[in-house]
């Protein structure tokens, strides 16, 4: 696609975007650091990469989400600018759709039935999908399975955020905290949003499924909410 | 018409199709004295309502033309636009807007905010006019005021507050609760003349006062004294939290929430009080001119009657006693008999007769004063014009006019009509900036164009019916473009030896794409290979072969024409000579220069129940449209993509079919985009073989 410089520049890549159709990931983050932003560098990584994602965003409205997407894209835009630029923002158009749901309005079965009607009927076949405010202090081990299983089934990368309270203290013990804590196992790749006094840093708690060792010396620059590596 | 400026309020209605509009303005008419019987929208005495003064309007039930008419109620003058609902009609919308200070945003309680309640709000954020929601059709079943909020609040982004909540709801309607005043409000006699008031139902005052808590919190953020008298827990003064919410819903802060039924004359006399202590009066609301004759520096009209007049021509109508001109003063005041001047021909024309509208009845008036709507007869000005007075010479801010994505070829059925149509065109078109017609000079056939199947259907009926005009349709056609990618070169020479004088004339340069605008010249001629007399020769002829692309006939859009070399004769070159010549030129170049087809892509937006998400997507993709994204409320879906204006024809019976009529679309123009090759290829191959015929 012409993309390739984007994508290897891309820090993203530490945390194994390519390569595993079935892996499930969670981003978790106090409100406000920047999850949102987080998943949707992660999707724009992918559909540079000449896939499609289905960005399903719960509790939040269609146009703040593409906003989102609009915003992130000119970031990486203003960064690497590219020759065509309107004919990447096409690009990414006709690789993304968005689904957005009222809390009540989504659960798994709701979820199979969707992606069902876009992919049978060929309208739209996502590899990877985002889901955003995705309530986990409502579900529990085995309706997550049970979605990940369904996701493994139709082979779709997934990426979860999760909201985690500074009052909560509760941590599983690779570190993923509460209300994730019990469900840690189900995630291949953990990232915990850590805010400091002038930074947001990526600390990868989960790697292939196991607990991670060392800093991924990533950051989140407060101005642009785009990830950097650390100086 | 009262003098002062702080009684008057200009407002307009707009909201969805079919949220009752009309029927609210009908309503509003009755209870300020204006009308003295109430007529049905669709009513079985077959009068129609006094807003809907087209005969097509009456018989389909929709308001296609805004019209303007005036009302008082206790001490204010009211002047109202009532607005067309469809989306096709928006120009209507956006030129009411431009000109109002306020608005009702008209929601029906059943299905909230739809499609259209977006795109009237966006054009009301566009022109900073503040609003007031009106729930309507409380009595309808399935009425859910408060989700409706909840819709104002997500999908507008509005700060919605409930100021009443209704006293029962479907059949079982009665009254509201205004939460100001903390009275139950019921509408008795006949027609809801008589209000009476009352205590609060015992079963409804923990919701009112939960709510009335709510809309305090909301409010109090706009005033400290009502912030401190809450603080203080006392009795809270029925002014101040009046003057708060006035407050907060001019700086397009608050949107406050009223209840009621049009239809079943409930709540209307209240929402009129909430025009008069909510919405803005001429001076509260802050008007830009451009000053013509200092490179268009903006200047603040002053609203006052005293200083010389600027007033804006929002809306023209050919009539049977000539152009009726609709006009909206932002200062000074214009007088029967007096000299205006339109600032965009700098012509003087006389004021002749001066009126004020209400629907297709008027009254005469001898002046009208600043912030005032009314109507000029016989004064000749096209839409959007300026008038001013004394020596100042100022423009509104010119209008939004979408350019026309649609087209249609009509043709006369027989000789009279065709002078007919000719009549309607010319008045259409004068009317509706986004209406356009056109001859075809090689099929000779008289081309119509603008946003929609309906709007021009629209246009054809009112041929029909009010010139008399009987007319055969084609298929409707999608207003396709040209444009090239990228830079070509040409040297073309127009030699011609045919006996007498020969013409000769020879052009050098290069194309190139431009990003924005349609068409530019540049004059880069040094040493004068070309004559300066013949440089405007060169614009013409390239100018000239915009009208037509070569792939399919459309019209060329985007193109930068350079010039930096030629060659002359001292006999044979001449003004024609060098038209040609560019002619030639543009043919050679634009044929190097990477030429596309470009075709109108819409926006579209499709409610409908959850159920049928699947098949609307699936319909929606099978037109080549790119689904931007879907928002599922329970059991109601809004689809959102964009698709190819060519694979709209028709779709409303699909959908219809397809969801069992419980479906509805919307779309407005989004931008052109090159069509995809396969269907390229078929527009060329169409033309071409049009061609031979």
């Amino acid at each position: 696609m012409g993309y390739e410089p984007l994508v290897k520049q891309n820090p993203l890549r530490v945390l194994k975007l390519t390569g595993n159709d079935k892996k499930m990931g969670l981003i978790m983050a106090r409100a406000g650091l920047g999850k949102t932003a987080l998943l949707v560098q992660i999707a724009l990584d992918t559909i540079l990469r000449g896939n499609r994602v289905l960005h399903i965003s719960i509790g939040e409205n269609l146009d703040k989400t593409k906003l989102w997407y609009d915003d992130m894209l000119q970031a990486i835009l203003q960064e690497c600018p590219v020759a065509k630029p309107h004919e990447l923002i096409d690009m990414v158009r006709q690789h993304r759709m968005i689904m957005t749901f009222k809390e009540a309005a989504f659960d798994r079965s709701r979820l199979e039935e969707r992606l069902n009607d876009l992919i049978q009927q060929n309208i739209f076949t996502p590899d990877c999908v985002v889901i955003d405010g995705f309530d986990f202090t409502a579900t529990d081990h085995a309706k997550l399975e049970d979605i990940k299983n369904l996701m493994e089934s139709l082979r779709l990368q997934t990426w979860f955020s999760a909201t985690s309270h500074r009052d909560d203290t509760r941590v599983s013990p690779t570190g993923v905290p509460a209300p994730c804590h019990e469900l840690d196992d189900l995630f291949e790749t953990v990232v915990l949003l850590k805010s400091y006094q002038d930074h947001i840093e990526l600390e990868i708690l989960r790697d292939s499924g196991k607990k991670a060792e060392g800093s991924s010396h990533l950051r989140l620059d407060p101005a642009t909410m785009m990830v950097r590596q650390e100086d | 018409m009262n003098k002062d400026l702080k009684f008057v309020r200009n407002i307009g209605i707009s909201a969805h199709i079919d949220s009752g509009k009309t029927t609210l303005t009908e309503r509003i008419l009755f209870y300020t004295q204006r009308i003295h019987a109430i007529h049905e929208v669709r009513g079985k005495d077959g009068v129609g309502a006094t807003m809907d003064s087209m005969e097509l309007e009456r018989e389909r039930g929709i308001t296609i033309q805004s019209a303007a008419t005036y009302c008082s109620w206790k001490d204010i003058d009211i002047n109202i636009i009532d607005t067309p609902g469809h989306v096709d009609f928006t120009v209507e919308v956006e030129r009411a807007l431009r000109v109002l200070d306020g608005a009702i945003l008209v929601l029906c309680s059943v299905g909230g905010v739809q499609s259209q309640s977006i795109t009237v709000d966006r054009q009301m954020t566009r022109y900073n006019v503040p609003r007031i929601a009106f729930i309507n059709k409380c009595d309808r079943t399935g009425a859910n005021p408060e989700r409706v909020v909840r819709q104002l609040r997500e999908k507008l982004n509005l700060n919605a507050v409930m100021l009443q909540i209704p006293i029962g709801l479907e059949s079982d309607l009665e009254g509201v609760v205004d939460l100001v005043t903390m009275k139950a409000v019921y509408f008795e006699g006949e027609q809801g003349r008589d209000i009476r008031y009352d205590e609060i139902p015992a079963a409804l005052l923990d919701q009112a006062k939960a709510k009335r808590e709510e809309m305090l919190d909301a409010v109090s953020m706009f005033s400290d004294e009502l912030m401190e008298a809450m603080l203080e827990e006392g009795d809270i003064p029925e002014a101040l939290i009046r003057e708060a919410i006035r407050k907060g819903t001019l700086s397009l802060k608050l949107a406050p929430v009223m209840v009621g039924s049009a239809y079943k004359n409930k709540g209307i006399q209240l929402l009129l009080d909430g025009v008069e202590m909510y919405l803005p009066c001429p001076t509260d609301v802050e008007n830009i001119a451009l000053d013509i004759d200092n490179n268009e520096a903006e200047i603040k009209v002053s609203n006052n009657t005293a200083d010389p007049l600027v007033a804006l021509a929002f809306k023209l109508e050919d009539g049977r006693y000539g152009q009726l001109t609709y006009v909206r003063t932002y200062q000074g005041e214009v007088k029967k008999g007096e000299f205006i001047t339109n600032t965009r021909t700098g012509k003087k024309v006389k004021v002749g007769r001066l009126v004020r509208m209400h629907a297709n009845e008027m009254e005469e008036i001898e002046e009208a004063g600043s912030g005032d709507i009314i109507a000029l007869f016989g004064v000749e000005c096209a839409s959007g014009d300026t008038f001013c007075g004394g020596n100042i010479n100022w423009s509104m801010t010119s209008m939004h006019i979408p350019a026309p994505v649609i087209s249609l070829a009509i043709k006369p059925k027989d000789n009279k009509a065709q002078d007919n149509i000719s009549k309607a065109l010319n008045r259409f078109c004068k009317e509706d900036p986004t209406f356009k017609s056109f001859v075809d000079h090689e099929t000779g056939e008289t081309i119509i164009s603008g946003m929609g199947e309906l709007h021009l259907d629209v246009y054809i009926e009112r041929m029909k019916r009010e010139y008399k005009a009987e007319v055969e349709v084609g298929a409707p056609r999608v207003a396709y473009r040209e444009t090239i990618t990228q830079r070509a070169e040409f040297d073309y020479t127009h030699k011609k030896q045919t006996g007498g004088s020969g013409q000769f004339g020879r052009v050098g340069g290069y194309l190139e794409p431009l990003e924005e605008g349609v068409y530019e010249f540049v004059d880069d001629i040094v040493g004068g290979s070309i004559p300066r007399e013949f440089i405007s020769s060169c614009d013409k002829g390239f100018s000239a072969s915009m009208d037509k692309g070569l792939l399919t006939g459309a019209p060329i859009t985007g193109v930068r024409c350079v010039i930096n070399d030629g060659g002359y004769h001292t006999v044979d070159s001449s003004d024609m000579a060098f038209q040609q010549a560019a002619k030639g030129a543009f043919k050679e170049g634009y044929r190097k220069a990477g030429p596309i087809i470009m075709e109108p892509i819409m926006k579209v937006a499709v409610e409908g129940p959850s159920e049928f998400q699947g098949a609307i997507m699936g319909s929606l993709n099978q037109r080549r449209g790119v689904i931007v994204g879907t928002s599922e409320e329970g059991a109601y879906t809004v689809v959102e993509a964009e698709l190819p204006l060519g694979e709209m024809f028709g779709y409303s019976t699909i959908l219809r079919s397809l969801t069992q009529g419980k479906a509805e679309f919307s779309m407005e123009f989004s931008a052109y985009k090159q069509v995809p090759k396969g269907v390229a290829e078929q527009l060329i191959k169409e033309y071409e073989a049009s061609k031979k015929n």
